[in-house]
């Protein structure tokens, strides 16, 4: 049966029979003729002065194209918007896995034997593993030019290797530290965590002799990338055409360049295409990981729990460059003070440069640190007041016409709300079960999210088969945001969504688009389409009008049909004509075939609504060895109408299991700078048999920004989770674990303190 | 020279004695429905079926296995209509970038031919060996087990005596 009611209803993706046969293209399965394997030579040392580099040898492997250092490129850096990084090192390396040299060849064979027969002579340099001492002035400058580097966002700061030094808030600490009765510091830390997105790097270059470059590749942002990839190869962007693909997996991982700017040399020197694909083992030590953080915060209470300051304060490890950061600074730090009612806060954020590896976005970046740190400081107060923490969060949770940390002034503010029925459905006032021999307990962290700003092209046609399709240069990651989109087109000109189709355009067929990310896509993408699809609209009916011989304003769309009638309720239309017959009439619009075709572009501005997430939950903690058991989750999300709640779903269920993963056991081990975690059976995420039972709340009823009043819902079911657990842990053995990942090791710690009284 | 029956077809390429069967696969076969993850046996993006038994296909050199019987994703459908499990995965939200899909399916079939009507525990058992980064899993285990329950009603009825 057909589906008219196209928003709201669990439409199924319609890339599903491709993906679920094995059809849909990735990066790494797309070849072209002639096609050579790049491999690039990785820096073993975390900081060294590179003294010689010779490649004679490597150039003699058969079947090798190409070997080139930074002698053979120019001197131009590269970066999203910081441009700090050079293609291959040039004289220094900076982290263990730096590219220092590549080869092209004709398989992959090849070109691993060539790297083995590069011989490069290192000088090791002191490195700098930790970035506080990097902040300190004794500390040698990892990046002397750092002042002339493009892409700052102010000029530096002055303090030791750090690029960016943000700070937000509002009223005046001091004064409010003045007015506190009670005053609370705690001190936390946050792992470097990877995004292990399954599909790795991959990308494909193709530097034609015209000059041309067609690139392949699995990056979210296609527009942002041909601007960096314009910028570095000294290109006009018009020369560059990024073409569509699957994406196996982002998280925020797939927006940086990675091997992209590389290739493109590789091809230019060898003549013929090439493609390179990281393996796993590159992927862990040199990517684009979430920041580790060391968070500090004081807060200033009133002895009814009111609180009246508090200073934060979180250094983010860069590592060696700032590159992979769109915004260079990491502008969820501003979650650093919580969803609360805070007359007079500041937050100070420190980006700093080490030599670890370089540290890119990762879904809501920052914000699960920062909320980690806050709603666990939140709860050890709490705790320290003899307060519940419900309670203590209800005393001081922003509420309508209040002002967050950060100086928001949002409408509709729902976090009382979302709290209430996360700790309703968790059951917070009935007594926690009792296990004999184990330790149990409950913990509950909020936050919120915006939706990201960003700007859309979407093109809607119609030819005569009356199939309407959108066209946009946009790729997906995953989340299904191309039905969602489809469902969009297919609310506002009244047909099936299974009627709608979608082509995927390469970035020379449309203008700019933002990529996915920043929960952006509903809102900002959506807005586009909409716009494109209303437009279509207006054209059908004008153009419907004269073949119905009726005036425009008696005119309508009704079940794929243009109708004649005075409203739609009536149970016939006495005149009506199909919508592929009014397009048929139509001139040539579409690569010359019939047809209307209806262009929209859209830019947003920041919202004035937020989102809230509220997450509980229950533990089990084995006294003998320490061992934390999730025995329940529950998450509960303000909303807005839902387009699709099959996709909507996959989004809640996925965050809170990443988040379960950054709690509990995901951490990207490193000994003296190097990467030791390097497969996914040392670095562990979460397994079917790791996942808790879970209890999702919708509290519906918000009027989001995006289309038909939705909200985004991409990103926020990750971010509270670590907190809520180690709210729960801490409840559990009665003493705190501050620093993630909660493993088992810290918990018998933290049991065996506590005992011992420490 | 390596021989190999893939989905039913007998198929031979020239390839290094060193050659796994999911580069096989991929480049001298051009079928490159199974995706390297992890690439050393971890993450199960790269699970086809050897002789009807689960196989990491980054793990086995395709000339230890010459003559078996492969079965990958691009196999499983019958004559364009999809398997049980396919078609669930995509009714239940089963996927969402979809490269662990290929591997995921592949896994999900073995179980269900091995074990018809799963629990959920043994469905999260079974699936452990396949990683997936976008579900958090739920969404596969309501396929499997919306696959198991779809099988069950579609088998052809047993003959009776009447």
């Amino acid at each position: 049966m057909a589906i008219y009611s196209a928003i709201g209803s669990s439409i199924t993706r319609g890339e599903g029979p491709d993906k679920v046969t094995g059809k849909s293209l990735y990066a790494a399965d797309i070849t072209l003729p002639g096609m050579l394997w790049g491999k690039a030579l990785r820096s073993p040392f975390p900081h060294a002065r590179i003294v010689s580099l010779d490649t004679s040898r490597a150039r003699a492997v058969p079947g090798v194209r190409a070997v080139i250092t930074a002698a053979d490129l120019p001197d131009s850096l590269v970066g999203r918007r910081l441009r700090d990084m050079p293609v291959l090192a040039r004289g220094v390396v900076r982290f263990a896995g730096e590219k220092v040299a590549a080869v092209a060849a004709d398989d992959p064979a090849a070109a691993e034997e060539a790297l083995l027969l590069i011989d490069v002579e290192y000088e090791e340099l002191p490195p700098i593993f930790d970035a506080a001492a990097a902040m300190s002035p004794g500390a040698p400058a990892l990046h002397p030019a750092m002042s002339s580097y493009e892409g700052l966002p102010q000029p530096p700061s002055g303090i030791n290797n750090v690029f960016a030094h943000i700070t937000w808030g509002q009223g005046d600490v001091a004064q409010g530290f003045a007015e506190a009765d009670l005053v609370f510091e705690h001190s936390f830390n946050a792992q470097l965590m990877h995004q292990a997105y399954i599909e790795p790097h991959a990308c494909l270059v193709s530097a034609e002799p015209s000059g041309k470059a067609q690139v392949w590749v699995n990056n979210k942002d296609p527009y942002a990338l041909r601007e960096q990839l314009a910028a570095v190869w000294g290109l006009p962007e018009e020369r560059i055409v990024l073409h569509p693909c699957s994406i196996g997996g982002d998280f925020g991982g797939k927006g940086s360049f990675m091997d992209a700017p590389l290739c493109y040399y590789l091809s230019l020197h060898s003549g013929r295409p090439v493609k390179m694909v990281m393996d796993y083992i590159q992927e862990l030590m040199a990517a684009n990981p979430r920041h580790p953080a060391v968070m500090t915060i004081k807060s200033g209470v009133k002895r009814d729990g009111a609180l009246v300051a508090r200073q934060a304060r979180v250094v983010f490890d860069s590592g060696a460059y700032g590159a992979f950061k769109p915004t260079v600074y990491l502008r969820g730090a501003d979650h650093l003070c919580g969803v609360y009612r805070i007359p007079h806060a500041r937050i100070d954020s420190y980006m700093v440069y080490t030599n670890n590896v370089p540290k890119g976005h990762m879904r809501s970046p920052a914000k699960p640190q920062v909320v980690f740190a806050v709603e666990s400081h939140t709860d050890l107060i709490a705790r320290e007041m003899g307060l519940d923490p419900y309670e203590f969060r209800r005393i001081n949770l922003l509420r309508d016409g209040d002002s967050s940390p950060v100086g928001h002034q949002w409408r509709e503010i729902r976090a009382d709300e979302t709290l209430r029925r996360a700790a309703q459905s968790a059951g917070w006032d009935t007594p926690k079960p009792a296990k004999p021999g184990t330790l149990t307990g409950r913990g509950l962290a909020i936050t919120d999210l915006s939706q990201g700003v960003g700007r859309f092209a979407a093109r809607v046609s119609i030819g005569a088969s009356g199939r309407p399709k959108l066209h946009m240069a946009f790729w997906d990651t995953g989340t299904g945001s191309h039905t969602v989109l489809r469902q969009m087109v297919a609310q506002e000109l009244s047909v099936p969504v299974d009627e709608v189709d979608i082509e995927l355009l390469d970035t020379s067929e449309m203008p700019f688009s933002s990529g996915s990310g920043g929960t952006r896509v509903t809102y900002t993408a959506g807005q586009a389409v909409v716009g494109a699809a209303r437009e279509l609209r207006r054209q059908l009916i004008r153009a419907a009008a004269p073949l119905l011989d009726s005036p425009e304003e008696d005119v309508s769309l009704h079940s794929g049909r243009v109708v004649v009638g005075p409203s739609p309720q009536r149970p016939a239309y006495y005149r009506t004509i199909a919508i592929g017959e009014v397009a048929a009439h139509a001139p040539a619009a579409n690569h010359g075939e019939a047809g209307i075709v209806a262009e929209y572009e859209f830019a947003s501005e920041p919202p004035d609504v937020t989102s809230f997430c509220a997450q509980a939950a229950e533990v089990e903690i084995d006294p003998e060895t320490g061992a934390i058991t999730v025995t329940r989750f529950v998450t509960a999300h303000d909303v807005g109408a839902i387009l699709n709640p099959l996709l909507h779903q996959g989004q809640v269920e996925g965050g809170v299991i990443q988040g379960l993963g950054y709690a509990l056991m995901e951490e990207l081990q490193t000994e003296d700078g190097h990467i030791s975690t390097l497969s996914f059976g040392d670095y562990k995420i979460p397994t079917s048999a790791d996942i808790p039972p879970l209890t999702t709340v919708l509290v519906e009823g918000a009027s989001g920004p995006a289309p038909y009043r939705s909200k985004g819902i991409g990103e926020s079911a990750n971010i509270p989770v670590a907190a809520a657990i180690a709210n729960a842990v801490t409840d559990a053995i009665g003493a705190p674990i501050t620093n993630l990942p909660l493993t088992a090791e810290k918990a018998m710690t933290a049991i065996k303190n506590r005992e011992s009284g420490n | 020279m390596v021989k190999l029956k893939i989905n039913g077809t007998e198929r031979e390429a020239q390839a290094p004695a060193q050659r796994l069967l999911l580069d096989f696969l991929r480049y001298d076969l051009g079928l490159t429905g199974a995706k390297e993850g992890c690439g050393v046996g971890v993450c199960g993006a790269c699970t086809v079926l050897v002789d009807g038994e689960l196989f990491a296909s980054c793990l086995t050199l395709a000339a230890a296995i010459e003559g078996a019987e492969v079965t990958t994703i691009e196999g499983i459908a019958d004559q364009g209509r999809l398997h049980p499990v396919q078609q669930a995965f995509i009714d239940h939200g089963g996927f969402q970038c979809g490269i662990c899909t290929p591997g995921q399916i592949i896994a999900a079939k073995a179980l269900l031919d091995f074990n018809p009507q799963p629990t959920e525990d043994e469905i999260k058992q079974w699936m452990m060996g396949n990683l997936c980064r976008c579900t958090g899993y739920y969404g596969i285990i309501n396929s499997v087990a919306a696959a198991a329950r779809n099988t069950r009603n579609n088998a052809p009825r047993q003959p009776t005596d009447d």
